[in-house]
């Protein structure tokens, strides 16, 4: 036990280069190297780059500013997160539930396994196109990329749980007579759980980028329409706006995926150990 | 001493008294590289009502395969096991089965982990309430109802397997070195409360162990097996009283005898192992 523990304590230890920096520091230096870059940034902007090649951080904020007041920004914005609000809960449940299908199934696992891997090979962004021509320039075009993208990363996440997933569990669980319901939600799921929440996780940008290229190809509103447009016409400023509006939409979602995932995986990070022997 | 399992008696009423008879099985697992793997021949075992069977035997000797073979999740290559005077054939849901890491399932509390065998068909929610706070303090896990296998020492964690395993009381359990990775102070307690419990619940126990100390320990009766392919060479009946004093096993009477006979035969085995 005491081995252990100075074990513990010895990987613990600051090592010389991260105690002379602390926590502290380094949020400090982050910060200074943000604020060097903007500076910078600020700096040469019309200075040494011509302002339409590049803009500037006021230049960006101030129309930030600008287009949600005018209400425009709000519109678009809204547009695209609705897009991705459809496509990406129904591409991660489908795609969840399919991979559990295939850990569940394996005569369904050998007949499509290889049809899924050939589709997975299809670059996707490149049939966004096609989904216009299929669903129209509204709406539901966009639905598809997010949906389509979404799908996959839940697919092969969710798949890979499957067959990682220690069998003794189901096998323990179903000598005690579980099964159904209970064995696929109190059993299994929570045994595939990290992958499952990897997939989520991981295919958040995916929906954005779903979102955005269906706008490129053909839209009439949205953040993706608004930044075409916006370079279209050179008012670069309005592109990095398009751009922070998205980064935004991505952090946001990736924090609630994060709060749920940390809910439902509790059981995981509960490190806290009790040293009662016998 | 061997007759029971040697000679399985024929007789109708006898029968009922069985709860396992494995009859002449043969387990031969398929291996992609080399050829067949013969890891049990024509195993011969009855297993009374109530009754605590240790089997030992050296490692890779096929002594879990046999507990699985009877549980169900593997297949009989030649022969036949009967539980309750019925076949198996598949799942054998009621054993329960006790794996040689605890395997509670990480995302289920203690008590959920305890209470997860009972039927809700069977057992009312009182029912259970009652199930699981009385099998929680048989294995002296008051108090930790709500924590998280994660947070459990060892011994605490096999503690809550046994009990998981017990809660829904099947007539059978079949334990797979359930104390192997422990450390021997922990084991010696673990083997206590294990006897206690068994006391007061008298389920059929096959108990697979390594160990002769325990194997004589605990049993009423010792299987032991050959090297691979797993056969059984003899079984040793333990006419120890109980209940047993497992921290002073050495000094109760009958003890040396059952001990030394075991050795006996398991010194030639390591003999045979060695060459």
């Amino acid at each position: 036990m005491a081995d252990q523990v100075s074990q513990e304590q010895t990987r613990a230890a600051p090592r010389p280069a991260a105690r002379l920096m602390g926590s502290m520091g380094v949020t400090l230096v982050r910060l200074a190297i943000i604020i060097g870059f903007f500076s910078l940034w600020e700096l040469a902007s019309g200075r040494w780059i011509e302002p339409f090649l590049v803009s500037s951080p006021s230049r960006i904020f101030t129309s930030l500013i600008n287009g949600f007041r005018d209400g425009d920004l709000w519109q678009h914005s809204w547009v695209t997160f609705v897009e991705i609000a459809i496509g990406f809960p129904v591409g991660a449940i489908a795609g969840i539930g399919l991979g559990y299908a295939f850990g569940r199934s394996r005569v369904l696992a050998e007949i499509f396994e290889p049809i899924i891997i050939a589709l997975n090979g299809i670059p996707r962004t490149a049939l966004a196109p096609l989904f216009i021509v299929w669903l129209g320039i509204g709406l539901w075009s966009k639905v598809g990329v997010v949906f389509l993208l979404t799908f996959f990363l839940n697919f092969f996440n969710t798949y890979t749980g499957m067959r990682q997933m220690d069998q003794e569990y189901v096998d323990l669980a179903n000598l005690m007579g579980v099964k159904g319901w209970k064995l696929t939600f109190k059993v299994i799921f929570p045994a595939i759980s990290p992958y499952v929440f990897t997939g989520i996780r991981t295919s958040i940008p995916f929906a954005v980028i779903g979102a955005i290229v269906g706008e490129f190809v053909a839209a009439t509103e949205g953040v993706g329409f608004f930044i075409r447009m916006s370079a279209g016409i050179f008012k670069t400023a309005d592109v990095f706006v398009g751009i922070i509006i998205l980064m935004i939409m991505v952090i946001i979602l990736d924090k609630i995926a994060a709060i749920i995932e940390k809910r439902a995986l509790r059981w995981q990070n509960q490190t806290e150990h009790i040293q009662i022997q016998a | 001493m061997a007759d029971i399992a040697h000679a399985p008696s024929t007789s109708a009423q006898n029968h009922n008294d069985f709860v396992i008879r494995v009859e002449g099985v043969s387990k031969v697992f398929q291996t992609p590289s080399q050829a067949n793997l013969r890891a049990l021949e024509k195993i011969a075992l009855d297993v009374r009502q109530g009754e605590f069977v240790t089997v030992v035997g050296p490692s890779g000797c096929g002594k879990s395969t046999l507990l699985k073979l009877i549980a169900g999740f593997l297949a009989v290559s030649a022969g036949r096991i009967l539980f309750q005077g019925e076949e198996v054939n598949g799942l054998n849901t009621r054993v329960g089965y006790v794996p040689q890491e605890s395997k509670l399932f990480p995302w289920l509390t203690v008590e959920e982990n305890v209470g997860f065998g009972l039927d809700p068909k069977r057992y009312s929610r009182p029912d259970r309430e009652r199930q699981v706070n009385q099998f929680i303090k048989l294995a002296g896990l008051a108090g930790f109802e709500k924590y998280y296998p994660a947070q459990l020492s060892g011994g605490m964690s096999k503690r809550a397997s046994i009990v998981r395993a017990l809660a829904y009381e099947p007539p059978v359990i079949l334990m797979d070195e359930p104390f192997g990775p422990l450390d021997a102070q922990t084991r010696m307690v673990l083997q206590d409360e294990l006897l206690k419990i068994w006391e007061q619940k008298r389920q059929t126990i096959v108990f697979v162990t390594h160990d002769l100390v325990e194997a004589v320990a605990l049993a009423d009766r010792v299987v032991v097996m050959t090297h691979r392919p797993g056969k059984i060479k003899d079984v040793i009946d333990v006419p120890m009283s109980r209940p047993r004093n497992i921290f002073e096993i050495h000094r109760q009477e009958g003890f040396n005898d059952a001990y030394g006979r075991l050795w006996n035969i398991f010194r030639h085995e390591l003999n045979i192992g060695a060459h």
